[in-house]
């Protein structure tokens, strides 16, 4: 295994320089007959169709995409590409890792080559996932507003109402246990950070703020703890699955309709539409419960921005690439059709309406109506600069939790605990 | 069973002795005879003979040497803020034994060497005793299908470390298992360690089985003859007569197995996304790998590298020292 590992590394390697070697040339001024050459990594599906569109309309500027992996690959690789001074010109990359990328000095500062409409493509809380300290890091791409799929049938099926609180979430877990042995309402699977945050900012969480230059960290905050003790509740009695999702194990469940609900974001059909495509049809979404009756804005899981890196030699023509895809009408109208993301530009999200349902949830004509929806209340977030760290100590300490029988609020302070530790080593003045 | 090309053991033992604590085994048996040849050839004999072992050195510096040292560098140095701003910018700079510090103290690494050793304690005997009866089986006269049973007991270590991973975690989770096991938690603690031990094993038993069975084919058969003349049975030929023949090739098995448990790795990181149970510093070069990458302190990674090559180092010393003291007081 180990000479092949090698070759692969070599290979790549290769490429790489390669990849390098291209990028290098063009340098004075861009023309049709001297392109630009930009690489782009991104792991959105048919991207590439979209660049297309764009290469036939900008002689002068050609971009070439490479799907590098999903966000953890991309993100590793981008950090270690820099290093050696060839990451690609432009990268998809996740909100909360957004912030490490700017302090790996991976992520460029692109606010000169930003203009106004394309600032103004976006909603302020959008813009903000991208802006740092005034400073314009990303072009946000896609919004992964938090929602609930669920499966329409079992539930009718069942006669279980689609709740709209957690509480209510709690009870229909009971009774679906009790009307169907085999089925469960949920999972709570430990290394869904994202998710778990996402819920905890829906119950007043701020898991890092800053003030001036100090930073406070929240995740154990008491916003955060009761949502830790929601999960251990409905573990304990057995009301939800306690398993990792998206597993050979998990999928094949949800393919037999023994998963009612995945809460999550608004791109989960496309997700299991990839793992259990006979079930399409038999699912719908819903607005996320919320913690008290009546309340409407919900926490963001998931979505990315493109990046243009600190590597590129043409970051002002990549970021105009990247404000076309991402923020005018034609760039993200195909984001939503082609891709099948959900833009992050309001006019992609309004061209959305119109649009006809993803297969898995279609019967479901409202769909991308209850999206906007939700998509204009959601919640501001602050990630840190050390979100990778927090990322991997929660899926340690809740797995250790799951497996050991401890609390999920002390497995909730350890990973505070490892946060902090590791800001306050790098350097952060942390006040809490 | 004429096919094997009957070779000493100590020939067996050069053959894959590529460790170097393997190497200084043979050392001094073979340097002196060349000491021999010098005195009669003079200086340029001696040139020459360092222009036969400069590609040796040349690539153990460049490929061995050099990247040692740089790790050590490496761990000396650590990710730390600079410039202002809430964010900052991170970069590497000189933080001593900080790293040293943070590896010896962080309980998870601890926990891992637990867990490391536990499936050691399992892996190791389990795969030198199947592996030495599969090799006394395979020897009895007159026994049938040698060659096809050999070449079935090797071939599940030609497959690729992360295939047999996979084929034995969709075997162990009930949906996609053909014989749908539910109630045993193969993927739980503590049946977990079993579950990775059984893969290392399965994985492992075909090539050590080889160098005893071919250990076995090199001892001369008047040896037997004697033997059963004598009145000794086969059970009492296997355990009088071929086990202690086989010792030194026991004792590289042995190693190997050792080395190959302290660098467990691709099993359990291929097994992660299957469960909760396995946490990304479950073994000792997991922590390595997510430090290095995931959480992006190079730095931690080396220095953990650090300790780890040195407590193998040490491990590996002891065990050879023993098997040789074993081998020596036998012969």
């Amino acid at each position: 295994m180990r000479p092949r590992t090698r070759r692969a590394t070599v290979a790549a390697t290769a490429a790489l320089v390669l990849g390098a070697g291209f990028t290098a040339c063009g340098s004075s001024g861009p023309s049709a007959d001297d392109p630009v050459e930009l690489s782009y990594w991104s792991w959105a599906p048919n991207v590439e169709q979209v660049v297309e569109t764009w290469n036939a309309e900008h002689p002068e500027i050609q971009v070439t995409v490479t799907d590098a992996g999903g966000n953890t690959d991309t993100a590793t690789k981008l950090v270690t590409q820099t290093r050696a001074g060839n990451a690609p010109d432009m990268a998809q990359v996740e909100y909360p890792t957004l912030p490490s990328l700017v302090v790996g000095e991976v992520a460029a500062d692109i606010t000169e080559h930003v203009d106004d409409a394309t600032r103004d493509a976006f909603t302020d809380s959008t813009w903000a996932l991208t802006t740092f300290n005034d400073a314009v890091y990303g072009i946000p791409q896609d919004v992964g507003p938090m929602m609930m799929l669920y499966r329409a049938d079992r539930f009718e099926e069942l006669g279980v109402e689609v709740p709209t609180t957690w509480e209510e979430y709690a009870a229909a877990a009971a009774q679906v246990r009790a009307a169907d042995p085999t089925s469960y309402i949920g999972t709570f699977s430990v290394d869904q950070t994202g998710f778990f945050a996402g819920m905890a900012q829906q119950a007043g969480a701020q898991w890092w703020s800053v003030d001036g230059d100090a930073w406070s960290v929240g995740i154990d905050d008491e916003a955060s703890l009761a949502v830790a003790d929601y999960w251990q509740g409905l573990v304990d009695e057995d009301a939800v699955l306690q398993a990792p999702i998206l597993t050979p194990e998990w999928n094949a469940q949800v393919a037999d309709g023994e998963i009612l609900t995945w809460p999550s974001a608004v791109w989960s059909p496309g997700v299991i539409e990839d793992v259990a495509p006979e079930t399409a049809g038999e699912w719908a979404m819903a607005p996320l419960p919320q913690w008290t009756e009546g309340d409407s804005a919900v926490g963001l899981q998931g979505g990315s921005s493109s990046i243009v890196t600190t590597s590129s030699d043409h970051p002002e023509e990549a970021a105009q690439f990247l404000a076309w895809l991402n923020g005018s009408d034609e760039g993200a109208t195909a984001l939503l059709t082609t891709v099948n993301n959900y833009p992050a530009a309001t006019a992609g999200q309004e061209a959305a309406t119109s649009n006809e349902p993803p297969a898995l949830v279609a019967g479901q004509e409202d769909f991308y109506d209850l999206a906007a929806e939700v998509a204009a209340d959601t919640i501001p977030v602050t990630w840190g600069p050390n979100y990778n760290v927090t990322n991997a100590a929660f899926a340690d300490a809740l797995g250790a939790a799951v497996q050991g029988g401890g609390s999920y609020r002390e497995a909730l302070e350890q990973v505070q605990a490892t946060t902090v530790a590791d800001m306050e080593e790098t350097g952060y003045t942390v006040t809490r | 069973m004429s096919d094997a090309a009957p070779s000493p053991p100590s020939a067996v033992l050069g053959e894959h002795g590529t460790g170097g604590p393997l190497r200084a085994r043979t050392a001094p048996s073979s340097r002196r005879p060349s000491g021999g040849h010098g005195r009669r050839g003079g200086g340029g004999r001696s040139l020459a003979g360092y222009g036969f072992v400069a590609p040796a050195v040349v690539f153990f510096v460049a490929f061995f040497v050099l990247p040692v040292l740089y790790a050590i560098y490496l761990s000396l140095r650590g990710a730390r803020l600079t410039g202002g701003g809430a964010l900052g910018i991170r970069r590497e700079t000189w933080v001593g034994l900080a790293n040293y510090r943070d590896a010896l103290t962080d309980p998870q690494l601890l926990a891992s060497l637990g867990r490391m050793l536990a499936i050691g304690v399992i892996a190791v005997p389990v795969t030198l005793g199947a592996a030495l009866l599969f090799a006394l089986l395979l020897d009895v006269p007159r026994v049938r299908a040698v060659r096809f049973s050999r070449t079935a007991i090797f071939l599940p270590y030609a497959v690729p470390g992360v295939v047999a991973s996979l084929l034995w975690g969709f075997l162990y989770l009930p949906r996609t298992s053909p014989f749908g096991f539910t109630g045993i938690g193969f993927l739980d603690e503590p049946a977990l360690f079993g579950s990775v031990a059984n893969i290392a094993v399965w994985s492992g038993v075909g090539f050590n089985m080889i160098v005893l069975f071919t250990a076995l084919q090199s001892v001369p058969r008047e040896v037997y003859e004697a033997a059963r003349i004598d009145g000794c049975g086969e059970w009492q030929i296997a355990l009088r007569i071929k086990i202690p023949l086989v010792v030194p090739a026991l004792a590289l098995t042995g190693l190997f197995s050792l080395i190959g448990a302290l660098q467990i790795y691709g099993e359990p990181q291929t097994l992660r996304p299957l469960t909760s149970s396995i946490s990304s510093t479950w073994v000792p070069l997991m922590k390595v790998y997510r430090d290095a990458f995931t959480t992006d302190d190079i730095g931690g990674a080396a220095a953990t590298s650090v300790v780890l090559a040195l407590g193998s180092l040490l491990l590996s010393l002891l065990v050879l020292k023993a098997a040789q003291r074993r081998t020596r007081s036998s012969s």
